[in-house]
This record gives C-alpha cells, sequence and structure tokens, in this order.
C-alpha cells in the first residue's frame, strides 16, 4: 500500500492540555505531522486543528481512530476522502534587486501574489492557494532574488457543499 | 398502578441531599466520591492535598456511627504512592467498579505515572485524584510542583487541571463517567491547593459538556447487531469446520463472560484465552483450550492453527499473541472480531465480519439468531481433535526432580483453593506459571499486568482486591524480583490486618529475564543474577508484622506447609526456593510463529521447530 497525502480536520474542546494530547497521539504512535495549524472556530469552546500527513489507508483509519478517542475531541474527518476546498496563506520576504523587479512584478501578477510592504530593500508577498503551488510559487521566485523568509500557514480545508464537520 | 418516583442516582441529581449547601472544594470532592459509591481510597499525604485529606477524615468522623461503626470512607496509606496507584487498580480489577488514589503533587503525582499507564495499558477504570500548587504558582516551578496535565496527558484516558473551582464539582463526576463509559481507563484529576480550599454551592448535578465523547458513548449504546449483520456473521460461521473463539480482557471489562459461555456452550465452539481473559470461561470446562500466545498452551496454539474461523472478542491480536501476525491463525479462513473500540478493528489483523459495540449485547444477538433460525455447526470432530490436542499436548514439567518447581508448588495451592482465589501476581516467570497452572472459575480472579508487564504490581493489587472483597482469599503469587518493587507494602498488608497471602517463587533473580539470556545471549546473566544479594526475606516479612512467615526448601514439606499457609486466618508469607533452572515452557519466541514453538522437555511438540531460523534482533522484544 502506498503512502497518500491526507488533510485530517479535527474539532478540539478548548481544554488545558488539549492540543498537546493530540500532538502527543502523533508522536507516540510515530505518525507523521507535515503541517499543523490550529485556530478558533464559529464556536468560541472549540478550536480546529487542520493537519497533512502521510500515510497509507491502513495507517489513516488509525490514525481517525485513534484521534477519536481522544476525549476532548469533538469529531475528526479526513477530508482528502471527499470533495473538499484546501488553501494555504504564504507570507514570504524577499531581497529586493531592483535590476529584476519587472520581471519579478510579472511573476507575482501571473501567480496573484500581493506586496504587502515594499521597501528599498524587501517586499512583503502574500500569496494564498493550495500547498502544492505555494511550493511551487517558492521555487520559482527563488530563481528570481533571495528568499529571505518563509512563513506559511500550513494547509487549510473545508468540506465542499452544505456538510460540515460537526454534522 | 401509580407511576413509582424515579430514585435519584449518583449521577447526580437536584434531590441530592447536600445540593445547596456551601462547601470547601475538598469537602464538595469528598462528596462526589461518596455519590459515586466510593467506599475506600487509596492515598499518600502531602502538602497540595492536605484540605482533601482533611475533609475525608472529618467525611469519616461524621459516618462512622451510622455507617455501623465503620469508616465509610477508609483511607489506606501505601509505602509509596505507586502502591497506592496499584491498590486502586486491583481494586478496580476484582471489582469492576472505579478504584479512587489521591495523592499529593510532584512526586506524589509521577509517582502513580506508572499505574496510570499499566491501567491504560489493561482498561482499568481509575480515577487518580493530584494535589497541585495553588494556581497563582503553577508554571514558576514551585516547592512539589509538576506538570501533570502534561505527563499524564501522554499515558491517561483523559486529565483534568482545575483551574476554575465552580467547575470542580462537574469536573470531578465526569471523571468517574469516563473512567467507567466505552473502554474503561483511567482518568487523572489534577487539583490546585487553592481550589480545594474555595467555598462554594454544592449543587449534586450536573456534568462538564464532551459533546463528542458522549456522542460516541451514545453511538457505541445505539450500536445493535441486527439481523442482517448477524445472517452475514452465521453465513460465514455455518461454513466453518473448525471455529475458535479467541477471548480478550475486553470480555472481562465489558461484563460479557456469561454471554461468551452461553454462545460457546449453546454451539459448541473451543475457546482460548488471553492473558487478560483467564477466567471469562471456567478453566476446568470441556470448552475451555486455555491461553494462548507467547506462553500458552502447546495445545491451544496448535488449536489456533488448526481453526478455520478465528472470533476474536475483546482480545486485540498483541505481539504477545500474534508475534508474528501474517502467520497467526494462518489456516484461518475467515477472521470475525467484535470489540468495543473501533481501533482495534482490523489494527494488526484483517477481518471478514466485525463489529463496534457492547460484547455482551452482540453475543446476545448472535445467538438469539442462531437459535431462532436454528442455526448449527457440527463441531464433533473438531472438539475431538481439541480434546486429543489437550490431552497428548497437556502442560507438564519435571514431576520426578528433587527440587521444588514451581509448577508444583502452584498445583498444590490450585487444589485447595479449587479456582476460587482470587491471583495477582508480579511479572515474569511467576506470572506465566501461575497463568498456566492456576484454575479461575470466573472472571475477575486474575489481577495481572499484562500490557505493561509491570512488576511490583502483585502486592499493592491484592491489598486493593482484598478490600474490594473483604470475604475472598486473595493470594499474590510474586517473584522474588517482582516482589522487591514494591517490597514497603509488606507492611501496609499488617497495618490492616488483611489476611493476604504473599507467596514469594524465589529464584534468585530476574527468572525471565535469565531465560532470554540463556536462550538469546549465549547465557551471559548480564544484571539478572542476585545470588549473592543479601535479603532474607522471612526476616522482612516477619519485621512488617507477619504472623506467618516460612520458607520451603524441601519438596516433601510442600503439601503440608501449603495447607497451613492457605488456611492461617491472617496476613501469610510464604518464600519457596524453587529450581533455578525451571522455564517457562511452551515458548513461542518473540516475532516467531506459532509453528515455531518450542515445547520443553516435558511437553511433546507436534511438528519440528525450525530452530535455524534467524531471529531479527530488533524485532526481539
Amino acid at each position: 500500500m502506498s503512502n497518500k497525502r491526507h488533510i485530517i480536520s479535527i474539532l478540539l474542546q478548548n481544554e488545558v492540555g488539549a492540543l498537546s494530547r493530540v500532538a502527543g497521539l502523533f508522536s507516540n504512535r510515530g505518525y507523521n505531522i507535515e503541517s499543523l495549524n490550529v485556530a478558533p472556530t464559529e464556536d468560541p469552546t472549540v478550536s480546529r486543528i487542520t493537519l497533512v500527513t502521510t500515510g497509507t489507508e491502513a495507517v489513516l483509519v488509525q490514525i481517525v481512530n485513534q484521534s477519536l478517542k481522544l476525549v476532548d475531541v469533538v469529531n475528526v474527518d479526513d477530508l482528502t476522502r471527499d470533495a473538499h476546498i484546501e488553501r494555504e496563506l504564504l507570507l514570504i520576504k524577499l531581497r529586493h534587486s531592483s535590476e529584476q523587479s519587472e520581471a519579478l512584478r510579472n511573476t507575482l501578477a501571473q501567480a496573484g501574489a500581493k506586496i504587502l510592504s515594499d521597501d528599498p530593500k524587501s517586499f512583503v508577498l502574500e500569496l494564498t492557494d493550495s500547498e502544492a503551488r505555494i511550493s511551487s510559487f517558492i521555487s520559482t521566485i527563488g530563481q528570481h532574488c533571495e528568499v529571505l523568509e518563509v512563513v506559511r500557514s500550513g494547509a487549510l480545508a473545508v468540506l465542499s457543499g452544505v456538510e460540515t464537520l460537526r454534522s | 398502578m401509580q407511576n413509582q418516583p424515579i430514585h435519584a442516582t449518583n449521577n447526580g441529581s437536584a434531590s441530592n441531599p447536600h445540593a445547596g449547601q456551601t462547601l470547601s472544594g475538598a469537602e464538595i470532592l469528598v462528596q462526589v466520591l461518596a455519590d459515586e459509591g466510593v467506599d475506600v481510597v487509596f492515598g499518600y499525604s502531602g502538602g497540595a492535598i492536605l484540605p482533601t485529606y482533611d475533609a475525608i477524615f472529618v467525611h469519616n468522623q461524621q459516618h462512622v456511627t451510622t455507617h455501623g461503626g465503620k469508616q465509610p470512607m477508609p483511607l489506606i496509606v501505601p509505602a509509596n504512592e505507586q502502591g497506592a496507584g496499584f491498590m486502586a487498580a486491583g481494586y478496580a480489577r476484582a471489582s469492576g467498579k472505579v478504584g479512587v488514589a489521591v495523592v499529593t503533587s510532584g512526586p506524589g503525582a509521577t509517582n502513580t505515572v506508572t499505574p496510570v499507564r499499566d491501567c491504560m495499558a489493561d482498561s482499568v477504570p481509575i480515577v487518580v485524584i493530584c494535589g497541585q500548587v495553588p494556581t497563582s504558582a503553577i508554571g514558576s516551578d514551585a516547592f512539589q510542583e509538576a506538570p501533570v496535565a502534561g505527563v499524564m496527558g501522554a499515558v491517561a484516558k483523559h486529565v483534568f487541571l482545575v483551574t476554575d473551582p465552580e467547575k470542580l464539582e462537574a469536573t470531578l463526576r465526569t471523571a468517574f463517567e469516563i473512567a467507567r463509559t466505552g473502554r474503561p481507563g483511567p482518568v487523572v484529576v489534577d487539583i490546585p491547593k487553592d481550589v480545594q480550599n474555595w467555598r462554594g454551592v454544592f449543587k449534586g448535578e450536573g456534568r462538564l459538556p464532551f459533546p463528542g465523547y458522549r456522542q460516541r458513548m451514545n453511538k457505541l449504546a445505539r450500536s445493535v447487531l441486527g439481523d442482517q449483520e448477524c445472517a452475514r456473521f452465521w453465513a460465514l460461521l455455518t461454513q466453518s469446520k473448525r471455529p475458535l473463539i479467541y477471548a480478550g480482557g475486553g470480555v472481562v471489562n465489558g461484563a460479557a463472560a456469561a454471554e461468551l459461555r452461553e454462545f460457546a456452550r449453546e454451539f459448541r465452539i473451543p475457546v482460548v484465552t488471553t492473558l487478560m481473559a483467564l477466567g471469562a470461561i471456567d478453566t476446568t470446562d470441556e470448552l475451555s483450550m486455555s491461553m494462548l500466545g507467547m506462553h500458552g498452551a502447546a495445545y491451544a496454539n496448535y488449536a489456533v492453527i488448526d481453526c478455520d474461523f478465528l472470533f476474536a472478542l475483546g482480545a486485540r491480536f498483541d505481539d504477545r499473541v500474534a508475534g508474528d501476525s501474517q502467520r497467526f491463525a494462518g489456516n484461518a479462513r475467515t477472521i470475525a472480531q467484535i470489540d468495543i473500540d473501533a481501533s482495534e478493528i482490523n489494527k494488526v489483523k484483517a477481518t471478514q465480519w466485525s463489529h463496534v459495540g457492547s460484547l455482551a449485547e452482540a453475543l446476545q444477538a448472535l445467538t438469539a439468531y442462531g437459535r431462532k433460525n436454528k442455526l448449527t455447526i457440527s463441531t464433533d470432530g473438531w472438539l475431538k481433535h481439541c480434546d486429543e490436542l489437550k490431552k497428548k499436548y497437556a502442560m507438564n514439567y519435571d514431576r520426578e526432580s528433587d527440587l521444588i518447581q514451581p509448577y508444583y508448588l502452584i498445583e498444590e495451592i490450585n487444589r485447595l483453593t479449587q479456582g476460587r482465589a482470587i491471583i495477582t501476581t508480579g511479572v515474569g516467570q511467576h506470572q506465566m506459571w501461575a497463568a498456566q497452572y492456576f484454575d479461575f472459575q470466573g472472571p475477575r480472579q486474575w489481577l495481572t499486568s499484562g500490557s505493561m508487564g509491570t512488576m511490583g504490581f502483585g502486592l499493592p493489587a491484592a491489598i486493593g482486591a482484598q478490600f474490594a472483597h473483604p470475604d475472598k482469599l486473595v493470594i499474590d503469587i510474586d517473584g522474588d524480583a517482582s516482589i522487591r518493587m514494591n517490597l514497603g507494602e509488606l507492611e501496609t498488608v499488617t497495618t490492616y490486618e488483611l489476611p493476604v497471602k504473599v507467596v514469594v517463587l524465589n529464584n534468585n533473580g530476574d527468572g525471565m529475564v535469565k531465560q532470554w539470556q540463556k536462550l538469546f545471549f549465549k547465557g551471559r546473566l548480564s544484571a539478572s543474577d542476585k545470588s549473592l544479594h543479601k535479603k532474607d526475606f522471612i526476616k522482612a516479612a516477619q519485621a512488617d508484622g507477619f504472623p506467618f512467615a516460612v520458607r520451603l526448601d524441601r519438596k516433601q514439606d510442600v503439601a503440608r506447609v501449603v495447607k497451613e499457609f492457605i488456611e492461617f486466618k491472617g496476613p501469610a508469607f510464604l518464600e519457596v526456593n524453587i529450581d533455578t533452572e525451571a522455564g517457562v515452557y511452551p515458548m513461542v519466541g518473540p516475532g516467531q510463529s506459532y509453528e515455531q514453538m518450542i515445547t520443553g522437555d516435558f511437553i511433546p511438540t507436534r511438528a519440528i521447530a525450525k530452530a535455524e531460523e534467524k531471529l531479527d534482533e530488533s524485532k526481539m522484544f
């Protein structure tokens, strides 16, 4: 069985140590975490974790079932099993190089990146896209100028249609 | 007829007689314990838990007269908090009720990490209440501070740190609920000292919202086996000629022993049990094929090889049972599995039929469906085969030896106790011998640290079990190395005048470690030989107040001394100097298949073990 990328969404009650129990479950059972995002939701008592992991089908079933055993987990789903929308936010800081700036600006426009700050020495850009396209943007932009700092949110995802993780 | 009023339950009700009273946090804690039916707590005092210890003292003082002159919630003090945790575990394992330990912050709490993990691994419901430094001091590296939520979070079913005193009452009630529902387990409640001293109104009801957990519990409760699933199960079972039930600890924890026996007897299916399930079926029952696994009976393991349908009930194919999971039950065309925990289905072994839910209810449904549709399987030939396996490959040992063989000693105790005693053990050879040679009429008589394999479990677990069953015979079968781990608890036995019987099978060291060193490390006994140790166990037991403390070293004295020991009315200690070369057989090596089982010199082997097959040392654990 082959390892595939999966996006796992976990709704978690805001309790002491809840996040560390989820993170601990992954490290204690040897599941990897490629990216992890935690933030509040529409319900102030619940946070949403979105994490990207890779594993075989059997491992993914274990990840979901083991996560469901954590008492403060409200629900867990492997969003990659259903139609879903995935986005990641990138903030990237680049060193300014005036001779390439025209080509650079074209690349940015093509990718849909927004310049958030533009001083004589550096740019800060914002780009929202899929994880794969963010990665490819970072490597393309690196050919045009020096990348000083990369800040990524990790993948975020939501099911398409009216269905929610709560339902 | 008039409707009867619904009586208040201990889950909390506004009709609680104490509702509306202003109490301290510590008093609220004690009241919730009383409402939950807690009749004994195990624990060691210290600064951060003093308010709670005082509240327990006052509670006992106030209720002693209305309780027939007895304390309603005696506080049993161990030598070390690990002992308190294992006493609570022994109480829980023997009774099926939630065991409770109450300890102080810092070292008190961290000393219970081992029993908490042990309970998690064997699915035993306990609640551990830890004092914590005051809320304002948390995170300041205060005296006797430890990050309990973080440490316990990794090993417990759940951990609470109570920082809002208004939530204390609901938290404690919820802790008991979580400990006993679903797959049972340990819950830790960390309570800062200021929360214990806070005063507020006792509500007498209410639990914390756990929408996800409760939804999953409700789903489990609704998960009944429908006719369609029963039909599918029976279609597979009726194709089978050699079905075998593989019963695990879930049968005991899920109170499904009666349903297991009924199903097995109705349809004439033999049963092998795991270490954790001994007693789920009476070990002397004609359908009982004893324990399977690394040190299972040869005939049990041969039956696993020969079966064509394996029915796993509350069992999880762990590495001590299915060391080589690929080849485990290799002739079984169907593996069927029922478990309360969805993550155990297909975890190790793919199933052709499975059900997640209550074991007792599922077995009832399958039995009813079989009866209703007059379904039968002809297992006569298979049962005859199993019976022949049982006779031909029976447990055996060197009966002619002049030395005391541990098996002989256990057989002698078993002859007197007839499968009625509660047996606890440490971990190692003595544990396996006890599992192999004792009979158990029913569940909850065999208390052992199965998954974690914690040496030192036996003595404190026996103390806890004796509190659960003051009138039953409780015997700790221990090893000289295991008992050393919690030897301080010998004094706890005599302090509380418990009639616990302690047997130390002394083979001068870590017998199981030595066995592995002989098999896999060319006989180099690194750090496992204790023949030069100076300990005099008899003097130790006498010093701790044991009125009966006897050393057995002659075979001809065994029958007489064992009888005196078992019939002794109070605490009794028996050291037995056994054959130090005695081994545990049969043995399926780590990572090996049952076909490679070695049976030793006294049990026949059915096939020649492929001894030349090189073991993968990294998998040898």
